[in-house]
């Protein structure tokens, strides 16, 4: 390939970093999506074309994640929402569920001990779905990496574990109803903000971005009532997950600016506004 | 601003080291001033730069913004190519695929698929009155036009989502355009049953007229009519409910499973769709129901804006060679 004799070059590295720094700088001063949603589809079909052992995939999804959340911090984005576990993920093999989890493990221990990409972006890690339904010492360490980096205010990553927009949504019944129920709410008072505020993502900037890999055109049940609005993009590209580079999010993010800044809706523009409000 | 600016109080401060240290104290502070003014001027506005931006962070703030509109217009640029580039692709598309009224030609079309949608759901957008086929008349067009491309094609269910909910108050109008338009496609002798459903208010209507007697043969296809009050705003009436009956404990909240919910979002608002078509010119869900769109394949043809057969068909097309694995 002939980026590569490039790569090679002495200084390469940190041309490109300076690069990068010159482009959030610019995107900075437009408009920038407050909250992205990611969903990362394409790590085994990845696995699979480049014939690596699947767990080879899976951690390449990993540093491609990395490599993606560092850029939008960069550009100002305040939240992401990474789809890591899902609740069916659980019917996978047991083996790959248990690796899977290894993982986790692995990278989250990671973040507790060295936490250099948290500390410089004053990150804070929050775990969101079901985790009961996770093994125990999954569970420890994800409690401890939410502890850790609690007092970051910076920025936030949600990592959506066991969790499915559906559970989610009625968790947030739930919470709902208990509150009617111990007299802390009134039934009439319940409305849309109620819900919302019961939900997982409750309480953070509204999602704005939605981005899906490997040109899957489905939500897979991923912040169903947070992304059905006008005021959230979907943006669904071919590259799988791992082949997800920092070209692909910066590209999405500049022609999100774009779309913000010149409207490219037509008829979408009244929508947004009376889906603002209410 | 200006007021809080600590230079300015020397100068009616008293005087006392004299006229000259005054003057001198004075100008500074009317430059400062003057700065001030002229950082409130010139200082962008919502950007995020800090309350009181210093002169390089405004200059930088410029010089890159600037970088950043030269980036707009090369997209625009880009966009322009491309956009034209899609119109042209939509035009051919729309040349080719013609159904010309002929059920047996979608028919055929449909037939090579490996599968098609039990349940289909079409995102209209209603245009403006002046428009061509705009209006009130032109979403009954679209969707009488619809509901016959899919009787043609075999799928019994069909659910319409206009964001508005204006074609709810336009049933009978509705129920004779497709029956028009079913007349048109399949002839005087065999119009296929349909029924139209407002899960909002709980209605269904049969036939073209309240004459026609509700046949105890299921129709060949079920309208549904939604909208952005089908959508969060159902959610929220069900929770309502849900809670007074939680409070006179008529219901035990840990009831309340993904299957319970399930089941009252069915008979509220309908069943999950296998396809969603938008006929607009980019992946929008204005609301639609967000408790149905779970694994629902969404499909659009980007800068298209009209309900074309060419888009329906290449729709049906994609779905019938995605494969949906739960997790897996």
């Amino acid at each position: 390939m002939a980026s590569e004799w490039v790569s090679s070059f002495p200084g390469f590295k940190s041309v490109q970093s300076l690069g990068k720094k010159a482009y959030a700088g610019v995107l900075r001063t437009g408009p920038v999506p407050r909250h992205i949603g990611f969903i990362m589809d394409g790590n085994r079909r990845y696995a699979r074309r480049r014939n690596i052992e699947l767990k080879e995939g899976h951690n390449a999804g990993f540093e491609s994640m990395a490599r993606t959340l560092e850029t939008c911090y960069d550009c100002g984005v305040e939240c992401a929402t990474v789809f890591a576990f899902s609740v069916e993920n659980f019917n996978r093999s047991a083996y790959e569920v248990e690796w899977l989890m290894e993982l986790f493990k692995h990278k989250f221990s990671q973040i507790v001990e060295h936490g250099d990409m948290c500390e410089q972006y004053g990150i804070r890690v929050r775990v969101l779905g079901d985790i009961e339904l996770l093994p125990n010492d999954v569970i420890k360490v994800l409690r401890r990496a939410e502890q850790i980096t609690e007092k970051n205010t910076r920025a936030v990553l949600n990592v959506c574990f066991a969790y499915t927009a559906r559970h989610d949504i009625r968790h947030s019944i739930q919470q709902t109803i208990s509150q009617v129920v111990k007299g802390e709410l009134d039934s009439t008072e319940i409305s849309e903000q109620t819900l919302e505020s019961n939900l997982y993502t409750g309480g953070l900037p509204p999602l704005e971005l939605l981005i899906r890999t490997s040109g899957v055109h489905r939500l897979s049940d991923f912040l169903l009532w947070e992304c059905h609005t006008s005021t959230c993009d979907i943006e669904i590209v071919d590259t799988l997950w791992p082949e997800f580079g920092v070209k692909d999010i910066c590209w999405i993010l500049l022609k999100w600016s774009f779309n913000r800044m010149y409207g490219r809706k037509l008829q979408g523009v009244e929508a947004r506004d009376d889906l603002k409000g209410e | 601003m200006v007021e809080s600016s600590p230079v300015v109080s020397p100068v009616v401060s008293p005087v006392v080291n004299g006229a000259a240290a005054y003057d001198w104290k004075g100008s500074a502070g009317v430059l400062e001033r003057y700065g001030s003014i002229l950082k409130m001027a010139i200082a962008p506005r919502n950007s995020k730069l800090a309350e009181d931006p210093t002169y390089w962070q405004i200059f930088s703030f410029y010089v890159c913004h600037s970088v950043l509109v030269v980036l707009y217009l090369l997209l625009f640029c880009y966009r322009l190519y491309n956009f034209s580039a899609n119109k042209l692709k939509l035009r051919f598309l729309n040349l080719t695929y013609n159904p010309s009224r002929s059920p047996s030609l979608i028919r055929n079309d449909v037939g090579k698929l490996a599968k098609i949608p039990r349940q289909i759901a079409a995102i209209l957008n209603c245009r403006a009155e002046e428009e061509e086929n705009g209006g009130v008349d032109g979403l009954l067009n679209d969707s009488s036009e619809l509901a016959a491309w899919c009787v043609s094609s075999g799928i019994p269910n069909l659910a319409i989502y206009e964001r508005t909910g204006t074609m709810k108050h336009h049933i009978p109008e509705l129920r004779r355009a497709v029956f028009r338009k079913l007349t048109a496609y399949f002839g005087t002798g065999n119009v296929p049953s349909y029924s139209i459903r407002v899960p909002h208010l709980n209605l269904t209507f049969y036939g073209a007229s309240d004459e026609y007697e509700k046949s105890n043969s299921k129709p060949a296809i079920e309208i549904s009519l939604l909208s952005l009050e089908d959508g969060r705003n159902t959610i929220v009436e069900m929770t309502r409910v849900m809670a007074e009956l939680a409070k006179t404990g008529e219901l035990d909240e840990k009831k309340v499973t993904l299957k319970f919910i399930d089941d009252e979002l069915k008979q509220l608002v309908g069943a999950e769709p296998d396809l969603i078509v938008m006929f607009q010119p980019y992946i929008d869900l204005q609301g639609f129901p967000p408790w149905h769109i779970r694994l629902s394949e969404m499909y659009w043809e980007p800068d298209n804006d009209d309900v074309t057969y060419a888009v329906y068909l290449r729709s049906l097309q994609k779905f019938s060679t995605c494969k949906v694995n739960v997790g897996k």
